[in-house]
């Protein structure tokens, strides 16, 4: 018997050509610095807490959908990001405590507000370094922050469906890899393999089918070291996965976007934004 | 704009197909269909700088089944009201949850709706609830209970999941029918069990609760495995240990997890298989103990107690030292199934296989000779049907014969003669 693939879900037309924070009058590049920020902070915090790279990648992909049927307007990508961890470590089945995850969203956050907060304050020339002030015990933080976390997740499957299917690039990349005989070198393994993580820093899981995620790392990694593969028409490679060269081409631009150089400025301007009550402020701010 | 210009070239293209050596098959309905390419032309638009010229695709190869066309994929949608459905009776509750009959408001489909119990979660929303759906997604098959949809009602507690109605489970059919199933009619059953079963294994899902009552079945001869409440993934790479062995109802619980066994795998649902198999040969359940040291004499005494042959890894498992062997004996198969060809014995013999290594798998089941012997599984169209409990039918009496007259009412017919 043949294994069907699973048919995980993909934004629509409609959904990616005005998404619920456009409709909001989010401009598109704080949507998607947003969101990029959103996914470092899963990733981050996956790494503080030791949490396996399937569950984190998950969650990132389960971000990214989550802002083609939702505006940041209502939802703050660091509320979402928690949930979406929470829930991907559930589907993986290695879930975390929930304290451990608060505890870490906490210091992440902090971290955040600390380098807006030294930043405005311009007349300091060296800014205070960064220390964590743990919870306190009795105070309302924790709990804030897990009727956070709860509503997020819900809100998550509730916005998504119930359908959290999820399928992850590494075992196709690996596939591909060998077919094209690109296993022996190394360094051309780990940069696509890097590819592929960096992309998680962008929508493109929840607009493009696996295949033409892994072609756009392969041929970014192809390029960028030089290696030749049969790329005229008629012999083109991509071909074999069934990827279109429109697709993999608007894969890549994502990927080299998340790239570009941010000022200090921008950074800082993004970090200011990760809930919906600063992203509310901030409208109202350039409207007037 | 030009949506429409793209979808007409590539109507055109989908005539002159070339066919890649990648290929295994091609779904005819996936080929005659050309994907509407607009959205991938919007998106490669917006980098129109890098972007080659609109006309490069004219020819394009059928696609690889493993690599769907993108219309295939569902796009994200939220969850519908509950009150897209109407509420028509309530069929029954468990711990989960209570499951009730409804109809579709706008396509007239009867459904069952399960609501979840979700008030005094503690830790966000139930891992067991998560798997249940993601399972019956995953698994999706002619004898496994169809979900539909999960929707919402009014709160962040109310999740019910859509699933098809089906009449029946096995278990009150088995209870209720006047005589058992025929060998034709529990082949029919045990082939659809059984390919069932080898479809959730191979997706990598173990269902982990097997058993009569969790087999629903329709007026049209065919199965349907439910409740995933206790199904989980398995294997690499996720989590292979830290498995709980509070699963699978008693009855149905297979030795390995009886004592205590850290990891376990596919073959404890092919035990419990073995139990449905044997149910359904003798209109009760086979092992009906009432805790677990019970069940393992039970199983000791039908099967004979494992020897370091049959099962070698008996004695490292963690309560064997608990336990004390009875003397050696033969199985006792034959006895207990005295109407069982020798190709059935053999089936539940490799179903009810002590040690978990050599039990049956569901692939190798669905080939077993038991299943080409006479008589020949029995086409489900030519099941007989029964009224449904669970839609609120009642059974008519066999030979229910008129009620006597009331004595008021007759004699009151009387005097209104009179």
């Amino acid at each position: 018997m043949s294994a069907r693939p699973t048919l995980y879900p993909l934004a629509s037309l409609s959904q990616f050509h005005s998404t619920p924070s456009a409709q909001d009058s989010i401009p598109r590049h704080v949507e998607d610095d947003l969101r990029a920020y959103g996914c470092k902070l899963i990733h981050q915090a996956g790494i503080l807490l030791n949490q396996k790279q399937v569950a984190v990648a998950t969650a990132q992909i389960l971000l990214q959908r989550f802002f083609y049927v939702s505006s940041l307007k209502q939802f703050g990508v660091a509320d979402i990001g928690m949930g979406a961890l929470y829930l991907s470590s559930k589907l993986e089945e290695c879930p975390v405590r929930m304290r451990d995850l608060i505890n870490v969203y906490d210091l992440l956050l902090q971290r955040a507000a600390h380098t807006v907060a030294s930043a405005s304050s311009s007349s300091l020339h060296h800014p205070a370094e960064f220390k964590y002030t743990p919870m306190s015990y009795f105070g309302n933080t924790f709990y804030d922050l897990k009727e956070a976390l709860v509503v997020s997740e819900m809100q998550i499957l509730k916005r998504l469906g119930f359908d959290v299917q999820v399928v992850l690039p590494y075992g196709t990349l690996v596939n591909y890899m060998r077919l094209l005989g690109l296993t022996s070198r190394n360094e051309a393994v780990s940069m696509a393999w890097g590819y592929l993580n960096d992309a998680l820093q962008t929508p493109v899981y929840a607009l493009y089918a696996v295949p033409t995620v892994v072609s756009a790392a392969i041929l970014l990694t192809t390029r960028r070291l030089g290696i030749s593969l049969p790329s005229s028409p008629e012999n083109c490679w991509w071909e074999l996965f069934d990827v279109e060269w429109e697709d993999l081409w608007s894969v890549c631009g994502y990927i080299m976007r998340l790239y570009r150089e941010r000022t200090t400025a921008e950074q800082v301007e993004i970090m200011g934004l990760l809930s919906k009550k600063d992203l509310r402020q901030w409208l109202e701010g350039r409207i007037t | 704009m030009t949506s429409a210009a793209s979808s007409v070239s590539s109507a055109d293209s989908s005539t002159h197909r070339k066919r890649s050596k990648w290929d295994c098959e091609t779904d005819p309905a996936l080929v005659a269909s050309p994907q509407p390419p607009s959205k991938r032309r919007h998106i490669a638009m917006h980098h129109a700088d890098v972007s080659p010229s609109l006309s490069t695709s004219p020819k394009r190869p059928a696609q690889s089944i493993f690599v769907p066309p993108r219309t295939r994929h569902p796009p994200l949608a939220s969850s519908r009201s509950v009150y897209s459905y109407e509420k028509l009776n309530s069929i029954e509750e468990g711990s989960y949850g209570i499951v009730f009959r409804a109809r579709d408001k706008q396509t007239g489909d009867i459904v069952a709706l399960k609501k979840l119990k979700l008030d005094e979660e503690k830790y966000g929303f139930p891992i067991t609830a998560l798997r249940e759906i993601n399972a019956l997604m995953l698994c999706r098959h002619d004898n496994v209970v169809g979900i539909r949809e999960v929707v919402v009602g009014e709160t962040l507690t109310q999740v019910f999941i859509v699933m098809d109605f089906i009449e029946h489970d096995l278990k009150t059919l088995l209870t209720l029918m006047p005589s058992p199933f025929l060998q034709s009619e529990i082949k029919t059953l045990m082939l659809q069990l059984l390919s069932a079963v080898s479809h959730c294994h191979s997706n990598w899902i173990l269902h982990r609760d097997l058993k009569t009552s969790n087999l629903l079945m329709n007026n049209r001869g065919t199965i349907k495995v439910a409740d995933f409440g206790l199904a989980r993934r398995y294997g690499d790479p996720v989590g292979v240990g830290g498995m709980t062995q509070l699963v699978v109802t008693l009855w149905y619980r297979a030795p390995e997890i009886l004592l205590g066994a850290k990891t376990y795998s596919t073959a404890i649902d092919m035990w419990s298989v073995g139990c449905i198999f044997a149910e359904l040969l003798l209109k009760e359940p086979l092992f009906q103990a009432k805790a677990e040291i019970e069940l393992i004499s039970m199983i000791f005494k039908l099967l004979g107690p494992p020897t370091n042959d049959s099962w070698p890894e008996y004695s490292s498992l963690p309560l064997a030292k608990t336990i004390t062997l009875p003397s050696p004996q033969p199985h006792q198969f034959r006895q207990k199934f005295p109407f069982l060809t020798i190709a059935g014995i053999d089936l539940l013999l490799s179903l009810l296989t002590y040690d978990p290594e050599r039990r049956i798998t569901a692939e190798e089941a669905l080939q077993h000779p038991y299943f080409s012997e006479a008589p020949a599984p029995k086409h489900p169209d030519m099941f007989s049907s029964f009224p449904s409990a669970a839609a609120g039918e009642r059974r008519r009496k066999p030979f229910s014969s008129p009620p006597a007259p009331a004595r008021g009412g007759g004699h009151k017919l009387l005097t209104d003669l009179e």
